[in-house]
């Protein structure tokens, strides 16, 4: 154990390559591990994504800056040092539905969303969401986007990700921000979903 | 829904209970305790599990590697701005320990890999920001 101080790049190559010698040597398999991780991924990371929707919903100067630069945007949620890694979001209209992907693996606004789950991991849901992404979304995730609604999907790399900004529910006008908030789903921000509605 | 994308509700919530149940006497006891604060520290975590789980070493072999780490830290008149408390970091130490105790992993291994693993440049096509996107589905009016 050395006495360096190391930084979080540092701990998590070393993590990294831990588990490639791990997996090298038959002692665990990555789906093992993954299925460990998917246990706690949603307590993983600040996940301040569901307060930035509802300053959004509620603050129509604030959804501008959030399109505008969302990174910047963020950042008066308190997160910094994104290392070069720019957000975008892309926001749902009466007119066009987004969707999220990172086609090549599995790059995910996590500062903001906190892990992302496995099934945005998996080669089917990467491949199949650009190919049929109407369909992918009414048969894995029940969710009918009409047909007069545009879908688009956006890709993700490491240099720039992209989150949703979904469409405030019916009956949503009165609410506080905390109470929209509660509203937000994950899944409403990969865009798989919508944000559920308010109980009456 | 049937297409299996998705996991489980009730499966996650045994595997839950089955992982607590094992780290419940651990100092920082529930995971949800020491918070994951960076993606690393959950990948740590679930590998020491899976270790366990995989027959690596007693799960009593673990805890006390945990506590000596922890221990070490403590006793080690360490400026806390310089080297904040990180409970992750200790399991890393804790785990990387009892491997190589019984021969599995050494530090000289571990630190090569490791060093490729910081030398590994990023995919350079997988850097480009995708500005447009990547499919569009045009409405039917």
């Amino acid at each position: 154990m050395s006495e360096h101080v190391r930084s979080q790049e540092e701990i998590a190559a070393r993590v990294k390559a831990l588990e490639s010698i791990l997996i090298d040597k038959g002692i665990m398999t990555t789906a093992a591990v993954d299925r460990l991780v998917e246990i706690y991924e949603n307590e993983v990371g600040p996940q301040l994504g569901a307060k930035v929707v509802a300053r959004a919903w509620k603050d129509p100067s604030f959804k501008e800056r959030l399109i505008e630069d969302a990174t910047k945007a963020c950042a008066e949620f308190g997160i910094s040092g994104l290392q070069g890694e720019d957000m975008v979001v892309v926001e749902n209209t009466a007119d066009v539905h987004n969707v999220i992907v990172c086609t090549l693996c599995s790059c995910y606004p996590w500062p903001v969303l906190g892990l992302p789950p496995n099934w945005y991991k998996e080669p089917a849901y990467r491949a199949r969401i650009v190919k049929e992404p109407r369909r992918v979304l009414r048969e894995d995730f029940g969710y009918d986007v009409p047909d007069s609604v545009e879908v688009r999907v956006w890709d993700s790399s490491s240099e720039m990700r992209y989150w949703v900004l979904p469409a405030p529910p019916e009956g949503t006008e009165g609410l506080s921000e905390d109470e929209l908030a509660s509203l937000v789903t994950r899944d409403s921000m990969i865009g798989v979903g919508p944000a559920a509605s308010p109980v009456s | 829904m049937s297409t299996g994308l998705r996991p489980d509700a009730t499966e996650l919530g045994d595997a839950r209970r089955r992982v607590e149940a094992l780290v419940a006497g651990l100092p920082g006891g529930r995971p949800g305790e020491q918070a994951f604060n960076e993606p690393w520290e959950i990948r740590a975590f679930a590998m020491a599990v899976a270790a366990y789980n995989n027959g690596q070493y007693e799960w009593s072999e673990f805890q006390l590697s945990l506590i000596e780490s922890i221990r070490q830290w403590e006793q080690g008149g360490r400026d806390p701005d310089a080297e904040p408390w990180s409970y992750y970091e200790h399991w890393l130490t804790a785990l990387e320990t009892v491997l190589a105790g019984s021969g599995l992993l050494s530090e000289s291994m571990l630190d090569e890999r490791t060093k490729e693993v910081l030398a590994t440049p990023r995919d350079a096509s997988h850097q480009h920001a995708h500005r447009d996107p990547v499919a569009v589905d045009p409405p039917v009016r």
